[in-house]
């Protein structure tokens, strides 16, 4: 892809910046549950699932170390808080089993579209990386459906998914936040369909499975949130000290 | 939720027999398929699995019937003496002895 211009390579590195972000961070918040997760086998599906996103961010943090020459262990681990660009709704800490179902099930379902539309890129290392991706997504959705259906089954569950689901639904719709340079990414195919769509296509998804679950479907209209992925809390700050402590302890060791 | 207990079969390739992997506890067949998933298939080492909840299994170890006190060496293969049945049926044939099929236990 040498025949982007400047701008548009500068907008390529961004979206990579955010599928590798979101994937990297959700990926730590969950390991959390490694130990404490509510059954052994749950606990080993949800570190599973967890690693795995690790790795998709790997993925993603060497192709963008690709394009703009840099080392993905270094964007992985060498920036402050304030630049990463994951969405809003992985500011938030692990939380309940409920919380994580319902942050899951927005996540999967968003990812699950996202990645639909990027296999169909005209970038073949992004396409590329969405394809193998999307085989192993199918599980993890696969996974918190069925975790979402059970709890929206008993009264005390249900309450805590709805009241998780209505905290998390906002920062969810920041999946989906304009990039800067998106115009120039659709104009080239690299993002097949603009991120106003994909969010139109998610709002369609959720509210389907909600309604199957008798949940409550959220009629938020107004746009997804331009500041969704620049926002940073405290809590992601603690994370951030937690996951790049080993790297800030021996700077520029090999391991 | 109440757990169950599944017993996971692993294929390791196409036509291969299963073999018992172990057991996952689950409430239902669903979780049941991802748990054996987790546990018998992650690291690419099976191409299929059977997930059978343990009470469907019928298990047999009464030794009255599987362990007989009296010699039953007849009934398997090395129970019969056929190295010289097989050596003078190949001089009726007037194949030297020693050559063709492999004979095996005798």
């Amino acid at each position: 892809m040498t025949d982007l211009d400047a701008a548009t390579r500068e907008a390529l590195a961004e979206l990579v910046l955010t599928l590798a972000d979101d994937e990297f961070v959700l990926g730590f918040w969950d390991s959390e549950w490694t130990g404490i997760a509510p059954m052994l086998e749950e606990d080993v599906a949800t570190s599973s699932i967890a690693q795995d996103e690790i790795g998709h961010a790997k993925a993603w943090y060497e192709l963008l170390a690709e394009l703009t020459d840099d080392d993905a262990d270094r964007i992985a681990y060498g920036r402050e808080p304030d630049a990463y660009r994951h969405a809003a709704l992985m500011n938030h800490p692990r939380t309940d089993w409920a919380f994580t179902v319902a942050r899951r099930f927005l996540y999967e379902t968003a990812d699950s579209i996202r990645l639909e539309a990027l296999s169909r890129s005209s970038h073949p290392g992004i396409a590329g990386l969405a394809a193998k991706m999307r085989r192993e997504e199918t599980y993890h959705l696969l996974h918190w459906s069925a975790w979402m259906r059970r709890l929206a089954e008993g009264p005390e569950t249900r309450a805590r998914i709805v009241a998780a689901l209505d905290r998390l639904r906002p920062d969810a719709e920041a999946i989906f936040s304009p990039l800067a340079g998106e115009a120039a990414l659709v104009t080239a195919g690299v993002l097949p369909d603009g991120l106003a769509a994909l969010r139109a296509a998610w709002h369609e998804r959720t509210a389907t499975e909600l309604r199957a679950l008798g949940l409550p479907v959220p009629v938020d209209e107004a746009p997804a949130p331009t500041e969704g992925r620049t926002q940073r809390t405290d809590d992601f700050r603690w994370l951030w000290g937690e996951f790049t402590s080993v790297a800030r302890a021996e700077p520029g060791a090999s391991w | 939720m109440a757990d169950r207990v599944w017993e996971v079969f692993r294929q390791e390739a196409e036509g291969d027999p299963f073999i018992h992997g172990g057991s996952v506890n689950a409430p239902d067949e669903e979780l049941a398929m991802h748990y054996a998933r987790e546990f018998y298939g992650r690291r690419q080492e099976s191409v299929r699995l059977w997930v059978v909840p343990r009470e469907a299994i019928v298990e047999l170890d009464d030794p009255d019937l599987l362990q007989p006190p009296f010699d039953r060496s007849f009934k398997r293969p090395g129970g019969y003496l056929i190295k010289h049945k097989l050596e003078a049926a190949r001089v009726r044939a007037g194949s030297p002895a020693g050559s063709g099929e492999p004979e095996g236990e005798a």
